[in-house]
């Protein structure tokens, strides 16, 4: 037998398939044939070693991993299925869709481009709304704004000349803000100020503004002096309206009682609103009202009428405190204004009686 | 066969129906011998423990396909070797193989290296190398083979499948597979003399 022949029954003859008459020819060969007996002895020992390969035991974690497996495939699964879903929709039912979706978009991003720039002054009315005085106080503020816009307007730019939106809108807020800040502390501190004196130079009684909104107003406007005279017109026409106190005074010399309460007045840190024929109007602090009603009996000729300083309207000192919170509450914005601006200073016409 | 007990029939139409506690008993049982297969044809055990998982995923989703309850091993086989060919090819692709060549030396389990000149076939082996030696050498001898060389001798020699087994999992007659198997042994002797020189 040629030892090719044999050698391809090696694996028939290890694996006992032989018949009995085959496997005696090829034990012949091999016992005969020193090469092949070799091999046969290496091809016995693969197979040996081969079957000798002990199976392996599965990693701890293989039930564990595959669970984890199981639940990603199943999370990506869910995930596709609603994204074929989705593309399985007819086109007629997806394009509309989509245009809505995009036309959606597009609104809302307007919206809140358009919105952007309010947005920047709404904290700083809310801060100023928390307090419930500013509630009815802010209204005020911004009709004093426009009224001294109104003022300012022509002066400052010249007709045809288109206003600087910007330069507007900065001194529109600005003011507001002044406004606001100043009228708050107003109507808190009432009672306060009427105690108080008043500062020097300037009529208060009935003032619309307070002292730094003019001083701003001044800076801005290009006519100041104008812009004030109307102003003190303005205020003086309001004054002369509404007196709180009236006195009636005997006296001799006309010019030398006016000169007499010029300084009186001056003296109690008040102010001359107006001087008629028949006598004056005067702006005094509250606290120092009774005392310069006293020195004002003093420069009356009459011993009379040192009685006859009488009072002759219905608001007193005190129904003022009063007054003041009835006008806040119900009445006018302007009025409630007025009367709060009385608590500080009291207006007395004092008329003169020739003897 | 050495392999996992044969799973019950309850267990595998409970399967089928959707119970996942039979499901996890199927894996229980089953596991050791997809895992070995995928080993022994992978020749790493990370990427067979990967590779088991992904055939038991499979098995999961497409077990209610299964006409046949009593054919079940040859079918999770079947699936097993479907992976194995396919994760071969992927790994091919990516180069996987191409820093094992016949002349590199062969490492234990252990991590020391055994110089190849050591292998002699010849001389008394069971003195020469220890068992694990042994079944590494046969590890890296079987990834030097033909793929389907070595499909034949993990599922006869190693898995202990008849010949009739072998040739339906392979497609092949009863004949084929045996003159295909003495042909990937008489290779697999020769890989591993060539260990030796």
């Amino acid at each position: 037998m040629e030892c090719e022949k044999v050698r391809d029954r090696f694996s028939s003859l290890w694996e006992k398939e032989l018949t009995p008459s085959e496997e005696k020819g090829i034990k012949d060969h091999l016992s005969s044939c020193r090469e092949c007996q070799r091999e046969f002895e290496r091809f016995e020992k693969t197979m040996r070693w081969l079957r000798s390969v002990e199976e392996l035991e599965v990693p701890d974690e293989f039930v564990s991993g595959l669970y984890k497996k199981m639940e990603k495939r199943k999370r990506m699964a869910s995930a596709e299925r609603s994204r074929k879903r989705w593309l399985s929709f007819p086109l007629p039912l997806k394009l509309p869709v989509q245009a809505v979706v995009m036309v959606a978009i597009v609104f809302l991003v307007l919206y809140l481009t358009k919105m952007m720039p309010m947005g920047v002054y709404r904290p700083k009315e809310a801060k100023q709304t928390s307090s419930p005085h500013s509630l009815e106080k802010r209204p005020e503020g911004i009709l004093v704004q426009k009224e001294v816009e109104r003022e300012r307007g022509p002066s400052k730019i010249a007709p045809g000349v288109p206003r600087p939106k910007d330069v507007d809108r900065a001194e529109t807020s600005a003011a507001r803000k002044e406004n606001l800040e100043a009228d708050a502390p107003q109507i808190k501190g009432e009672a306060k100020k009427a105690e108080e004196p008043a500062p020097k130079t300037e009529v208060k009684g009935y003032r619309t503004l307070d002292s730094r909104e003019e001083a701003r107003g001044r800076a801005l406007s290009r006519e100041p002096e104008k812009f004030e005279k109307e102003l003190l017109a303005k205020k003086k026409s309001v004054v002369a309206a509404k007196p709180s106190q009236e006195i009636v005074l005997r006296i001799s010399d006309r010019d030398k009682a006016i000169s007499q309460l010029r300084e009186l007045v001056k003296q109690f840190k008040g102010e001359i609103v107006t001087t008629g024929e028949n006598g004056l109007l005067a702006s005094v602090p509250a606290g120092s009202f009774s005392e310069f009603r006293k020195e004002l009996v003093d420069v009356s000729s009459g011993d009379a009428d040192k009685g006859a300083a009488r009072k002759q309207t219905a608001e007193g000192l005190g129904s003022l405190q009063e007054g003041k919170k009835e006008a806040i509450e119900g009445k006018g914005r302007e009025p409630a204004r007025l009367v709060a601006d009385e608590g500080s200073r009291v207006v007395v016409r004092i008329l003169l009686v020739q003897e | 066969m050495k392999t996992s007990p044969r799973i019950q029939r309850e267990v595998i139409e409970s399967c089928k129906a959707g119970d996942e506690r039979a499901f996890v008993e199927i894996v229980l049982q089953s596991k050791k011998k997809v895992f070995n297969i995928a080993y022994r044809m992978l020749g790493n055990s990370e990427e067979a423990k990967d590779l088991s998982q992904e055939v038991f995923i499979s098995v999961f989703d497409s077990i209610k396909d299964l006409r046949e309850e009593i054919k079940f091993d040859s079918w999770l086989t079947q699936i097993t070797l479907n992976h194995c060919r396919n994760r071969r090819k992927y790994l091919k692709r990516r180069k996987y193989f191409n820093s094992d060549s016949l002349d590199d030396p062969v490492e234990t389990e252990d991590g020391d290296m055994m110089p190849k000149a050591l292998y002699d076939p010849s001389d008394s082996p069971e003195t020469l190398y220890e068992k694990k030696m042994v079944q590494e050498l046969i590890q890296r001898g079987l990834q030097k083979l033909k793929e389907d060389q070595r499909e034949l001798l993990v599922l006869r020699d190693l898995q202990g499948c008849s010949y009739e087994e072998v040739g339906e999992l392979l497609g092949l007659p009863e004949g084929t597979v045996k003159s295909k198997l003495h042909r990937a042994r008489m290779d697999l002797k020769q890989v591993l003399e060539g260990f030796a020189h």
